[in-house]
């Protein structure tokens, strides 16, 4: 076969051609996000609630006619909650398809896989994660936390317990899993430094059947608040029981599980749910008239009928919704959607009022949460995915 | 305090022996430890939380079809998982047989049940205190199952033949027992007495999937302990387990309470390796 000149300098052209159209297609190409979710399995309810969030405000930045034109396309690969999965899926939505940025996933165990496998591809990751290591912007340049640390919750938790409760002695637990250890260990030396003092520290195996002989010692030993970590909600419901058997009114202070429909249903009687206060968020929780801040009232006026918030957390839909958001930002502000345009849009990102909280990112911090937005709130209020705060905030 | 252990103690003592009963009665019929008797425990509180919560049945009905699905759980393992690899028991294929039966099981409950612990109901409101209801009925649950098992095996015909061809099953048969049967009787008991295990302990430690793999571990523990096949050392031995474990737990922490009872469970193999209370086993030569 003999090459005409002819041919050759077509060809050439329309390489060239090619080559001078490629800024013109990534300008209509849909920004993709990768969207780690665990939609099944037993760590589901996060993932769904996030799931409607995020797919609500996708849906309606793309009615508005998209991101200076272009679409959001959400590619959602199921995690199950199981880390080998999230790795897999990180590694396909890095590699294979390509995404603008990795939404998730929703639980610090796959994140603790995931994380080093999307910095060392350079894909922008945001996730609502609380395990602290999680974020590092010298190992892990590309990873934002849109929700709150661990260290912020117990800060806020012990502030909570010391400076409104006004309570000193105080009986620490946690579950003996990888969570409840770890939680422990770090609120411990919090609650020292801010003025408490641990009359009693324990980690309890989740399957105990019975809490009543801590519950004596806890009692025995001086405590005036209780505050358990652990997210099994068989613990925490045998946990109130025993308290409540017991007659005593102590205060529980703890993890958002404590708020549960599985700590609900596992209650002898329903007053055992009295003066137990979880960890909540401001801008998702009712005030002592009943009434969200206005701005998430105005977004749950916005989501209603199609959005349930029977079965899920507010927080849950409103941290997806500013996802999709803060994505969508920062590719109007860079003018692009490649790795580096939206760590440098994100990194600039200044009291971004979204729906779950105000965020602001710099090169040197990506937990992007403010901690004055995390409060307590009463765990027997749930109603619409949201808890009513708990008394001392004003 | 010491009340509190104690009654806790007891209780979950009481389950963890009805579990071991469980695994004795099925390898009493057929020579097989079979890995499906913590399931079978755990299916009991399940059915339990089914039938008088969900369906809102009475509690004695919903006891006796707790009972009945147990037992027929208990015939479906020796169909599925045992007899199938009767013939070559010197391999141990029963460890793989009846393992993969009982994470079937689980898997089931997980998927159509619940993966987090649901409420067990209140059943028949006696007792407050470490006297509560819900510490006691375990115990005594355990004491009758045992004396209704020894009463078949010494003094009915029927235990007798369950005693035969636990021994010689091909001498069993030529002497026209019918070896089949009596096993698969043998099964239903089982699963009676798991199921059992499972809804006299509900109360105090709900309907869990993660019960099943749990008491199939725990409840091991008695079996060794006490001498496999014997059951009145399968009930001293897990009384003894869940008063060592509550001990251990006020002493040492929950955090060790595992380490604790397993380092205690070896020594004692060590010191007495066909159980505190079996007899050693005569070899035929």
């Amino acid at each position: 076969m003999t090459l005409a000149r002819r041919d050759f300098l077509m060809a050439s052209a329309a390489f060239a051609g090619a080559g001078l159209a490629r800024p013109a297609l990534a300008q209509s190409e849909p920004i993709r996000i990768g969207w780690l979710a665990a939609l099944t399995g037993p760590g589901s309810s996060a993932g769904i609630g996030f799931d409607r969030g995020v797919t609500f405000a996708i849906n309606e930045i793309n009615a508005g006619g998209g991101v200076k034109g272009r679409r959001i396309e959400l590619v959602t690969r199921d995690t199950q909650g199981d880390p080998t999965k999230c790795v897999n899926a990180s590694v396909e939505l890095a590699r294979r398809l390509k995404v603008d940025v990795v939404w998730g996933p929703c639980n610090s165990g796959e994140a603790l896989a995931c994380t080093p496998i999307l910095a060392r591809e350079h894909v922008p990751q945001i996730h609502p994660c609380f395990v602290d290591t999680l974020i590092d912007p010298t190992k892990y340049p590309n990873a934002y936390r849109i929700a709150c640390s661990n260290e912020q919750l117990g800060e806020a938790s012990s502030k909570y317990v010391l400076q409104i409760m006004k309570v000193r002695d105080i009986a620490l637990i946690g579950d003996t899993t990888g969570y409840g250890t770890s939680t422990v260990q770090a609120y411990a030396p919090v609650l020292k430094q801010m003025g408490g003092n641990i009359v009693y520290q324990s980690l309890i195996e989740a399957s105990q059947a019975d809490l009543s002989a801590d519950m004596l010692r806890m009692r025995d030993a001086g405590a005036k608040v209780i505050m358990p970590w652990s997210v099994n909600g068989g613990l925490l419901g045998r946990l109130l029981n025993a308290r409540g058997e017991l007659g005593w009114d102590v205060p529980v202070v703890g993890h958002p599980a404590l708020g549960s429909g599985e700590v609900k249903a596992l209650l002898a009687k329903p007053e055992y749910w009295n003066k137990v206060y979880l960890m909540g968020f401001r801008s998702c929780s009712f005030d002592e008239s009943g009434n969200l801040p206005e701005r998430t009232q105005e977004f749950v006026k916005r989501i209603g009928g199609k959005i349930t918030l029977a079965d899920t957390s507010l927080w849950w839909v409103a941290c997806g919704y500013d996802v999709a958001h803060l994505v969508a930002k920062a590719v109007e502000q860079s003018g692009g959607s490649g790795a580096d345009d939206i760590i440098k849009a994100w990194n600039a990102v200044k009291d971004y009022p979204g729906v779950y909280g105000d965020y602001t990112f710099t090169a040197q911090q990506h937990n992007g949460y403010p901690t004055d937005e995390i409060v307590l709130s009463r765990a027997n209020s749930f109603r619409d995915g949201a808890f009513e705060v708990a008394p001392g905030y004003g | 305090m010491l009340a509190a252990i104690v009654a806790t103690g007891l209780a979950t003592g009481a389950v963890y022996a009805l579990i071991a009963v469980t695994y004795n009665v099925m390898f009493s019929a057929s020579r097989v430890m079979s890995f499906t008797s913590g399931q079978l425990g755990m299916l009991g509180g399940v059915f339990g939380t089914v039938f008088a919560l969900w369906l809102h049945l009475p509690v004695l009905f919903a006891f006796v079809l707790t009972l009945v699905a147990c037992a027929a759980i208990g015939v479906v393992t020796e169909i599925v998982a045992v007899r199938p690899v009767l013939a070559s028991l010197d391999k141990h294929l029963y460890v793989l047989s009846t393992l993969a039966f009982a994470l079937m099981l689980q898997q089931l409950v997980a998927i159509e049940f619940s993966t987090e612990p649901q409420p067990f109901p209140r059943l028949i409101g006696i007792g407050a205190g470490v006297l509560d209801q819900k510490f006691w009925l375990p115990v005594l649950a355990g004491g009758v199952a045992v004396g209704l098992l020894e009463y078949v095996y010494r003094r009915t015909l029927i235990g007798h033949a369950f005693l035969a061809i636990a021994e010689d099953s091909f001498a069993a048969r030529a002497l026209g027992l019918p070896e089949q049967r009596l096993r698969m009787t043998s099964y239903a008991i089982a699963g009676a007495v798991g199921g059992l295990a499972g809804f006299a302990g509900g109360e105090l430690m709900l309907s869990y999937v993660a019960n099943g793999p749990l008491w199939s571990f725990y409840g091991f523990v008695p079996v060794a302990l006490g001498g496999l096949g014997n059951n009145r050392g399968a009930i001293i031995g897990g009384l003894a387990l869940g008063l060592f474990q509550q001990a251990a737990n006020f002493l040492v922490g929950g955090i060790f309470v595992s380490v604790a009872t397993f380092v205690v469970f070896i020594l004692v193999l060590l010191a007495a390796p066909q159980g505190l209370f079996g007899g050693a086993v005569g070899r035929r030569v």
